[in-house]
């Protein structure tokens, strides 16, 4: 295949993909768009991280700590935090809360990016792993800002659209789930062309350099400094846009909404999607949310035997199901989703361009 | 480019022109002619995961109940979701059990947090939020706003205030150093210990907060040590409850100990004295409402065979000695009764009432003396608890059942 037709095919793989995003809403249950949307919020952390971890070789242990920053800074200007003793009223409506949820937590990343050039491998890991260590203690430390253990409800308040009622849009009538779900969706679409049309190009191809070899990048004219600070920038922006879906779609943050696990477990989706890839995230992001159901029964409780089922709903029995089967998928799939279809594509593209025998 | 814009037209146009279900609600999901399906959040993973007995003794019960034929011909079938102590995925898990699964109730869910994060939810869309598993005061207090919930265990507040007044009346002077947890459970605990001090000689001189995050409270025990304090309140959860007993202990400090009652279990006692070693354990007073599977005074106890047999036979491998399975029991025990007072044709709002009109004297495997009770202006179920000692090895309880009028 040339990487024209390679070219097409992407759009038209993503094209399909739109299509599909948007009327599937149509043949699901309301209730399933809603959690379709989590897909999506955590397809858009993904991304991020890929962009960070996948593309230029810089492991965060830390992300969920930026998805914190975006969710309170969604949270704070939409309910803010007046009611605590703090100096913001909030009263913005939550769709654009999230601009600034991600300006926000970019700028922190940015800021982030300067020590960790001094780090790297697993050094980083653990810098960035403190920072979601920190995180629950630090939220609840600036109690009037935050509102402390007891977080911040935005269920009901009327900067919520779709908090309880349907809403209005493009002449059409949607259920709050539904509504949710497109506007997850819409975000998570725009966010995946966005990280397609960074990586392909001249930035891209300096992050990938940085991964490889940092000298061999620093030689041929990449200046590690800037592409570092960058990658953490736009995946911590990234990570702040989904924190601030986050908050909205759980009508609520608190220090423990954003759980040192949850860093863990964005890792892993990127690592099930295929690192240094776009479109194996999808499933990346399917295996954050759901696995975790799946490995307790639910939606599987009919086609699991009931003892199986029984012994999922005992204190531990989710962990070791969740812990199993990561092990098996990565032992069937080392490289991911994504490595698997980068397999496919060149057992296609050899069989095409095969000599005529 | 002209072909993508007609295939992303061609997706608006079907997507504007689908017709979209919204799934129509009976007037009372969850019941069916041979079942009635409540469920509920726990802690199964995560680092509360040792609360997630609650769920399973109250699952035990209910199988119980199940055996011999259910309530009005109807099974009770109770579906447990994990969130990790996640108030995130309390949310997403609660919303799944009313809009997925249509649970006729939410029932039992665990922590404070985790409760207020799905409270005006449920109150939106009318679904009981049946004996929350939280010791926050909001829940019987502010009843009249949030008319669909309701917890069950004596507030935190109650609890707190009294200590206050067991060490006003019994200890002249008293200086008391509190470790609390940097929450409202804590604070909650701490403010009512102060108020129940009152105007007596007795004052707490210091009090050191601890994260939930931290690994360990050295550093508070020490700094409580030299407030020159003679009584240590430790209000806390399990695990720093024992490592405060601990530093005390090596830091060579012999305070009288007050112990809040979710620490105050025997097997957490037990790990607290080392084997033996550590002295500061000795004569810890807490406050209890739940029999205490250890506790050879109930050896012979009706409710409590009841609840070994139960354990035997439902709840296959589990520590028949976890006290938290109890309370699942005894919140399993008040379900079951008031879903026989609703009788062939439950309904969610007639769950409410019967919860807000309960009277039951006589829960097998609350301590003998302690009520169920709610009526109008009171929706505080247990409001008693006994004080004990924990004398040679084990609680020995002392003075009447005590009774929180204040809430």
């Amino acid at each position: 295949m040339t990487p024209r037709t390679q070219r097409v095919i992407g759009v038209v793989a993503f094209a399909a993909f739109v299509v599909f995003i948007a009327v599937l809403p149509s043949f699901v249950s309301d209730f399933k768009a809603r959690e379709y949307s989590y897909v999506g919020i955590y397809l858009i952390a993904l991304l991020g991280l890929n962009i960070l971890t996948g593309y230029t070789g810089q492991i965060s242990l830390g992300h969920g700590a930026f998805m914190a920053i975006g969710g309170y800074t969604s949270a704070i200007l939409m309910a803010g935090n007046e009611q605590f003793g703090g100096p913001i009223s909030g009263g913005l409506k939550d769709v654009w809360t999230l601009p600034i949820a991600g300006l926000v937590a970019g700028l922190v990343g940015l800021a982030f990016g300067l020590p960790a050039l001094r780090l790297s491998g697993l050094y980083l890991a653990l810098a960035t792993f403190a920072v979601a260590v920190a995180m629950p203690s630090t939220v609840k430390r600036f109690e009037e800002w935050t509102g402390g253990g007891q977080g911040i409800q935005l269920f009901g308040i009327p900067e919520r659209t779709g908090g309880i009622s349907n809403v209005d849009v493009l002449g059409r009538t949607l259920t709050p789930n539904d509504w949710l779900y497109y506007l997850a969706w819409s975000i998570a679409l725009v966010a995946f062309a966005v990280a397609w049309l960074i990586v392909r190009g001249r930035t891209g191809r300096a992050f990938r350099a940085v991964r490889d070899s940092e000298t061999a990048a620093v030689s041929s004219g990449v200046s590690l400094a800037r592409y570092k600070t960058l990658a953490f920038g736009i995946s911590a922006a990234y990570a702040g846009v989904a924190g601030g879906l986050f908050a909205i779609a759980s009508d609520f943050v608190n220090p423990d909404t954003f759980p040192v696990a949850l860093s863990i477990f964005l890792l892993v989706g990127i690592v099930v999607g295929g690192l240094g890839g776009l479109s194996g995230l999808v499933f990346g992001a399917i295996f954050v949310y759901y696995l975790p159901l799946w490995s307790q029964g639910q939606d599987l409780g009919s086609l699991l035997p009931d003892r199986i089922v029984e012994e999922t709903q005992k204190p531990g029995g989710p962990a070791i199901v969740y812990g199993v089967v990561l092990i098996l998928l990565m032992f069937v799939l080392p490289n991911g989703v994504g490595g698997l279809f980068r397999r496919v594509g060149q057992l296609l593209g050899r069989r095409r361009y095969s000599p005529p025998s | 480019m002209r072909f993508r814009s007609t295939l992303v037209a061609t997706a608006l146009t079907i997507a504007v022109a689908a017709p979209f279900a919204i799934a129509g609600s009976s007037a009372d999901p969850g019941v069916t002619s041979t079942t009635i399906l409540l469920g509920g959040t726990s802690p199964l993973t995560g680092p509360a995961a040792s609360y997630a007995s609650v769920a399973r003794g109250a699952k035990a019960y209910f199988d119980s109940v199940n055996a011999k034929g259910g309530v009005a011909k109807r099974k009770i079938e109770y579906d447990i979701v994990d969130d990790a102590y996640n108030p995130a995925l309390t949310v997403q898990g609660v919303r799944r059990l009313v809009e997925q699964d249509k649970v006729f109730a939410v029932f039992n869910t665990l922590g404070t947090e985790s409760n207020l994060a799905i409270r005006d939810y449920l109150n939106q869309m009318k679904v009981p939020q049946l004996f929350a598993a939280s010791g926050a005061t909001t829940w019987g207090r502010d009843a009249a706003k949030y008319p669909w919930t309701i917890g069950f265990q004596p507030s935190y507040a109650a609890e707190g205030f009294v200590y206050g007044r067991y060490v006003a009346q019994n200890m002249k002077k008293a200086k008391i150093a509190v470790l609390f947890q940097n929450d409202d459970y804590g604070k909650d605990l701490l403010g009512a210990l102060k108020s129940g001090l009152g105007r007596s000689g007795s004052k707490v001189v210091a009090a050191e907060p601890y994260q939930v995050t931290s690994p360990d409270v050295g550093s508070q025990i020490a700094k409580l040590k030299s407030s020159g304090a003679n009584v240590l309140a430790i209000f806390a959860t399990p695990t720093f409850a024992i490592q405060a007993y601990v530093f005390a202990n090596r830091l060579g400090w012999k305070p009288k100990v007050i112990v809040n009652g979710v620490s105050g279990t025997s097997n957490i006692m037990a790990l607290a004295s080392e084997g033996g070693k550590n002295k500061v354990v000795e004569g810890s007073i807490t406050t209890n409402v739940l029999k205490d599977p250890t506790d050879p005074r109930w050896k012979n106890d009706a409710g409590m065979k009841l609840y070994r047999s139960l354990m035997a036979k439902y709840a296959k491998g589990a520590n028949v000695n976890d006290v938290y399975h109890v309370y699942g029991m005894a919140v399993g025990y008040e379900t079951v009764g008031l879903l026989r007072r609703l009788g062939a044709n439950p309904t969610r709002a007639g769950l409410m009432k019967a919860a807000r009109s309960l009277n039951d004297p006589r829960n097998p495997f609350l301590v003998t003396g302690i009520a169920v009770k709610t009526g109008p202006g009171d929706n505080f179920p247990v409001q008693q608890g006994q004080l004990q000692r924990w004398t040679n090895g084990r609680w020995v309880p002392f003075g009447g059942i005590w009774q929180s009028k204040r809430n």
